[in-house]
């Protein structure tokens, strides 16, 4: 195998550990937030039930989640796993990241002082609009390095996939260094989630520098 | 309050539809009864892409290897529509009760495990050796005591070397004589220790051991072999008629020479496909 055949090969394993990276994002992104309010919430029963969520996902590993995502159905249900390869994987990750997300949230919520909620209360704001207004856009600029920090695991974590054969970068290295008893492959592989996590880091120095308010 | 019960609506209805998925698409397959392995039918191959030269990614990136030629030579011999389904072998049970995939069939081991599965006819020879470097000292089985030995999880080489029963051919008495037996992720990694001198031998499948030493001089294996086997598809065990008609087909592609043609792909293995003769 040549070394350009070997490049073509993993760059389409290239696109779909681009696909967990981004799908992960987006879902965990905006559910973690959720959590995150939820976890504050009025009702016990709400808050007991996300803090075993939050404790579950952090406490077992990812890759036996995944595991349990993609075999649960049929070992719990009986069911049919046809094509349930790839959302298994997507719900994983997703479940995952969010209560890591969730976590940074909260951190960054409580950091806020109480007077100026109670400042923001005097003023006429609403609970919602001191959440929108005041406190998120600050929550935001505290939060940012530790997502940073998540971001560039989830790039290297996208490489669990291999546990359920779905053919990402490192399934592929793995399989072409068999085939072809060279480690070339993991080279590549290598230098793939480095270029990947320089950008990350990159890009998410400018969205640091965006949020240059309140200074 | 809301807020949760639209977040529990969100996900009663995401459940009910994956459930619906998973539903209609067995229905599907057992609703036309007598037929259900007619023209068009979607035969799942599920294999493992790390064993070569059986399935493996080749020289262009692709899927292939002898086991996933003949399941497409199948499919083309039946109009069925051919589905690779890649797993990892520790896996391969789950995947295949849990139907990701029609059948095992990837190199595997018939014997030793006669009774979990329903089997195909053997298709191909094998034989456990012992690879070595050629400059290494080691002559026979005997002398491998107090070396490291290594091997790849969840092969037929490894069950051999942790099976105690000596009527079934087992070497665990040999293994206990070892320094240790390093248990590697793929054979690959397990070559890389050899080569570096991490491990003394490797207990390896012959036809997975010549694909290695093909590009390496300096390697051999010991005339003593470990163990011998053959290699079968494994079924689901209720799947008697797709077992029944790819046994057929594999008769059939025998008598017409593609099986020839196809082995004649892979010399590594050519001389142990037993399909023809």
């Amino acid at each position: 195998m040549t070394f350009s055949t070997m490049l073509s090969t993993m760059a389409d394993g290239m696109l779909k550990t681009g696909a967990i990276f981004f799908l992960t994002l987006i879902g965990s992104l905006p559910l973690g937030m959720i959590v995150a309010l939820l976890r504050k919430s009025r009702f016990t029963l709400v808050r007991g039930i996300i803090s075993v969520y939050i404790s579950i996902m952090r406490g077992t590993p990812l890759m036996l989640q995944l595991l349990v995502w993609y075999f649960g159905p049929y070992y719990l249900f009986g069911m049919n796993i046809g094509n349930w390869r790839f959302p298994a994987l997507i719900v994983g990750f997703v479940l995952n990241y969010a209560a890591y997300f969730a976590e940074i949230y909260r951190g960054g919520i409580e950091s806020i002082p109480v007077g100026q909620y109670e400042a923001a209360e005097v003023l006429g704001y609403t609970k919602t609009q001191t959440f929108m207004r005041i406190i998120l856009p600050q929550v935001m600029k505290i939060i940012m390095p530790s997502i940073t920090n998540e971001v560039i695991t989830l790039v290297k974590d996208t490489s669990l996939a291999f546990t359920l054969a779905y053919q990402e970068v490192f399934s592929l290295a793995k399989q072409i260094s068999a085939s072809q008893t060279s480690f070339m492959p993991f080279v590549i592989a290598g230098v793939f989630y480095f270029v990947a996590n320089y950008v990350v880091e990159i890009a998410m120095n400018r969205i640091e520098k965006s949020m240059d308010y309140y200074k | 309050m809301k807020k949760i019960l639209a977040l529990l609506l969100v996900l009663t209805m995401s459940i009910a539809v994956f459930t619906a998925c998973g539903g209609s698409s067995s229905d599907t397959e057992t609703s036309d009864g007598g037929d259900q392995y007619g023209e068009g039918y979607v035969f799942k191959h599920g294999f493992d892409l790390d064993y070569p030269p059986y399935s493996y990614r080749d020289d262009n990136g692709e899927v292939g290897g002898f086991d996933v030629e003949m399941a497409k030579a199948v499919c083309e011999y039946y109009g069925w529509e051919y589905e690779s389904v890649p797993f990892n072998w520790d896996a391969k049970d789950a995947e295949l009760n849990a139907g990701s995939c029609d059948c095992i069939w990837s190199g595997f081991t018939l014997n030793g495990r006669e009774d979990d599965y329903l089997w195909s006819k053997p298709y191909s020879d094998n034989t456990q050796k012992i690879m070595v470097k050629k400059d290494s000292g080691i002559k026979s089985l005997a002398d491998l005591e107090g070396k490291k030995v290594g091997v790849q999880t969840a092969t037929s080489a490894y069950d051999l070397l942790q099976n105690d029963n000596e009527e079934e051919g087992g070497q665990a008495a040999l293994a206990n004589k070892f320094e240790s037996l390093e248990v590697y992720e793929t054979y690959t990694i397990a070559f890389n220790d050899l080569k570096a001198g991490a491990i003394d031998a490797i207990a390896i499948d012959v036809t997975s051991g010549n694909f290695l030493m093909s590009n390496e001089d300096g390697y051999t294996f010991l005339d003593e072999d470990l163990g011998s086997e053959v290699y079968a598809i494994g079924f689901r065990k209720d799947d008697t008629e797709l077992c029944e008609k790819i046994n057929a087909a594999l008769d059939a592609l025998a008598e017409d020479g593609t099986v020839e043609k196809i082995a004649a792909n892979y010399p590594e293995i050519k001389d142990y496909i037993t399909l023809g003769k």
